[in-house]
């Protein structure tokens, strides 16, 4: 009998702490300015998150994928990552940017629907370049994962020692792409991560529809791609499991491929209502599991963090998502005709130049259909 | 080899013309035409199966399948890992074992990974096997913009669909439209790519006939006479093209074109001949958008009949943009009235 089609899954995987913050495994070696950066991460995911809802609700931005209680999947992930290394998230991994850095008012600008040459105008991106490079979310579920792959392949034919790593939800890993990810990062050596962020569902597929096999883990087997199940809750474990597989691929080690087992504790997104389709209580046993109040949990008990500490930098990520959502709602409403930009390099085609000037027409209320032999308007 | 039609209706006959089976009239949206279309569609026939995932318990991720599961079941209505691909290909599959599948693709933007199964076999099989296998597959689609969602939830690319002969590609306009044409396309020998126009899912309501009501699939719908110009539209855009036509002076023909492939091209030719003048409109790019192939037919069998040349009323050559200005890149009534004003002007 497949594990999926029991109501939880087993939990058969690493894990470094239990749920109530425990030691069950022994701790990656992290000093307290590490194990700090990733609870502030980990608290401005929440917080912005939260605000971002708020926005939604008002109508300010359209539609949101919220990570609430998975957030130690992308952050564990993201933070065992090194500067120059790629990232190939999806919509689900705000902890990852939330861990490098990523600044706030872009993304929120973004889902404010404006177009991305106004926010590189108004919002300029860090040109430090000190970071982990970040593609655009993806939106087509798995075609990030054979992209990170061919990233990979150009590192390892340069012979840089970069990494890749992309995320994969356990629906995704029903599509084709995500097979012929796992296959050529198999017989290229790629140094490739993939972290499959397994919460269950995907929308209202539960998992045991998605696969007839015990894990998703055991995916990788057919390609010959080292695997791993993890606790996707415990950030520690996530951390571990993932610095292992980053290592080794930089050692020219070839690829790995993880599972972490989380649970979407709320909506697929905005548009979504679980109660339809769901038993509601599960989120309650999964909320008792929550990443945020283990890790809280443990660094309390190890001393590293207390209450004036965690009030102090929930303060400060407040003021920063705040000010970031005050920067990206001062970004002018898009010009509509920024959406014939970055089509094609070079000087634009006539066809671009005509429908530019009909757009510009229509736009000053004037008839864009006047130009009868092609002279333009 | 067609489908188990369990009343005794053959497939293909449908399309012959229209057909009532009598009876009233219910007030319905577009999705809830759906819904029942394809609820009287499993029970006249046990070979339909709805298939894709999100059609289960949630009914559809805009609820078009609402209640369908429980009615009938996990066989009947099967909820699919998420693979468009693996969707269409085991669809073609049951299809060539004498089932009638009705696979679903949530967004045409996300129809892409499924396109080797829509070119080499959906698309491709009746005429590899020399008219021996059919592949009675109908795949529904959700399509089109101004939801203000992002760029692959908003996507008109009928063309790809249009361009690969083989498979009709369908496109209804109304609640009434949605009924005769989904039922007619299901029982339908012929793949189907059937193109639902989202945005107006929820749109208006209007009478449809209760009963078993089906309509041609080749023939367009002339849905007001006029004598000075014919506006071509189909799906979202017909009820734009409406009140462009309450707008403009001058007498508008608005013909829905329904089946997107094949063209009705008689219809076409006739009414561009009567108002020898034509605008088409529609949301998708205007660089190889139906539109052209209009503006190409009427140029090489109407030419004598044009006081105008045709003009095209449509998206641009873009990606589909953020929602900020979606509302620029969607034709409108004022685009589409503009256009009839140019054609109405234009002197030779
Ligand atoms: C190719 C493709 N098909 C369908 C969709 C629509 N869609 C968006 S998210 C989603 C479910 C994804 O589930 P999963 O992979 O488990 O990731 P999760 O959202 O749970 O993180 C679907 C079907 C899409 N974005 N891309």
């Amino acid at each position: 009998m497949a594990l999926w089609s029991e109501r939880r899954p087993s939990d058969d995987f690493h894990r470094v702490l239990a749920p109530d913050g425990s030691l069950v495994g022994d701790p990656p070696e992290l000093g307290d300015d590490e194990l700090k950066r990733l609870y502030r991460s980990f608290l401005q995911t929440r917080r912005l998150e939260e605000k971002l809802l708020r926005m939604q609700r008002r109508g300010e931005i359209s539609i949101i994928a919220r990570s609430l209680g998975e957030e130690a999947v992308a952050l564990g992930s993201a933070a065992a990552l090194a500067a120059g290394d790629w990232c190939f998230p999806t919509y689900r991994q705000t902890a990852a940017r939330a861990y490098w850095g990523s600044p706030v008012d872009r993304s929120v600008a973004s889902l404010m629907g404006a177009e991305t040459e106004t926010v590189n105008e108004h919002l300029p991106p860090d040109e430090e370049g000190e970071g982990v490079v970040f593609t655009p979310p993806y939106v087509p579920l798995t075609v990030n994962v054979t992209n990170a792959v061919g990233s990979a392949m150009a590192d390892r034919f340069r012979g840089t020692d970069t990494v890749s790593l992309a995320y994969v939800g356990e629906g995704s890993t029903s599509e084709g792409d995500f097979h012929e990810a796992l296959n050529f990062a198999g017989v290229y050596d790629a140094p490739v991560v993939t972290v499959c962020q397994n919460n269950q569902w995907a929308i209202s597929v539960p998992a045991h529809r998605q696969t007839a096999a015990e894990t998703f883990a055991q995916k990788a087997d057919a390609h010959g791609v080292p695997h791993e199940r993890v606790d996707g809750n415990d950030v520690l474990a996530m951390y571990e499991a993932t610095k292992e597989a980053v290592k080794n691929a930089r050692d020219g080690g070839g690829p790995a491929f993880i599972e972490a087992v989380t649970y979407r504790r709320v909506e697929h997104n905005t548009a979504d209502e679980p109660g339809v389709y769901r038993d509601e209580e599960e989120a309650e046993y999964w909320a008792e599991r929550d990443p945020l109040d283990r890790f809280d949990a443990y660094l309390r008990r190890e001393g590293v963090i207390d209450d004036d500490w965690v009030e102090a930098v929930g303060a400060d990520v407040d003021a920063e998502v705040q000010a970031g959502v005050e920067r990206a709602r001062e970004v002018p409403e898009s010009d509509p005709e920024r959406m014939f930009d970055n089509h094609l390099h070079g000087e634009p085609s006539w066809t671009a130049r005509h429908q530019r000037a009909e757009l510009r027409a229509e736009q000053r209320g004037e008839n864009p259909f006047t130009d009868f032999d092609g002279s333009g308007l | 080899m067609s489908g188990r039609d369990t009343d005794g209706e053959a497939g293909g006959d449908a399309a012959d013309g229209e057909r009532a089976g009598g009876g009233g009239e219910t007030e319905m949206n577009l999705v809830t035409a759906v819904n029942e279309t394809l609820a009287r569609e499993l029970h006249r026939d046990e070979a339909v199966r709805l298939l894709g995932y999100d059609l289960g318990p949630i009914g559809g991720v805009y609820r078009a399948t609402d209640g369908l599961y429980e009615t009938f079941g996990e066989d009947r209505v099967i909820d699919t890992p998420l693979s468009e691909n693996g969707i269409l290909g085991t669809a073609v599959g049951m299809a060539m074992r004498g089932e009638r599948p009705v696979p679903e693709i949530q967004f045409l933007g996300f129809f892409y990974p499924a396109f080797g199964q829509f070119m080499y076999a959906l698309a491709k099989m009746h005429k590899r096997s020399g008219g021996a296998l059919d592949v009675p597959v109908t795949v529904r689609v959700p399509y089109g913009g101004g939801i203000k969602s992002s760029e692959y939830h908003s996507e008109s690319t009928e063309t790809f669909f249009v361009h690969t002969p083989g498979v009709r590609v369908v496109c209804p306009s109304t609640p009434r439209e949605t009924k005769g044409l989904l039922a007619a396309s299901v029982r339908s020998d012929d793949p189907v790519v059937f193109l639902e126009p989202k945005k107006i899912y929820r749109g208006f309501e209007e009478p449809v006939p209760d009963g078993d009501f089906t309509l041609p699939l080749d023939e367009a719908r002339v849905v007001r006479e006029g004598g000075d110009v014919t506006l071509i539209a189909w799906g979202a855009m017909v009820r734009r093209a409406e009140t462009a036509a309450d707008r403009v002076d001058a007498d508008v023909e608005i013909l829905d074109l329904r089946s997107l492939s094949p063209i009705d091209v008689d219809a076409v030719l006739d009414s561009v001949r009567r108002t020898g003048r034509c605008v088409v409109l529609h949301e998708a790019r205007r660089t190889l958008g139906l539109g052209a192939e209009l503006s190409a037919l009427i140029n090489e069998y109407a030419l004598d009949s044009l006081r105008a040349p045709v003009k095209r009323a449509t998206g641009y050559d873009v990606h589909f943009p953020g929602h900020q200005v979606e509302d620029a890149y969607m034709p409108d009534a004022q685009r589409a009235q503009y256009a009839v004003e140019a054609v109405m002007d234009y002197e030779f």
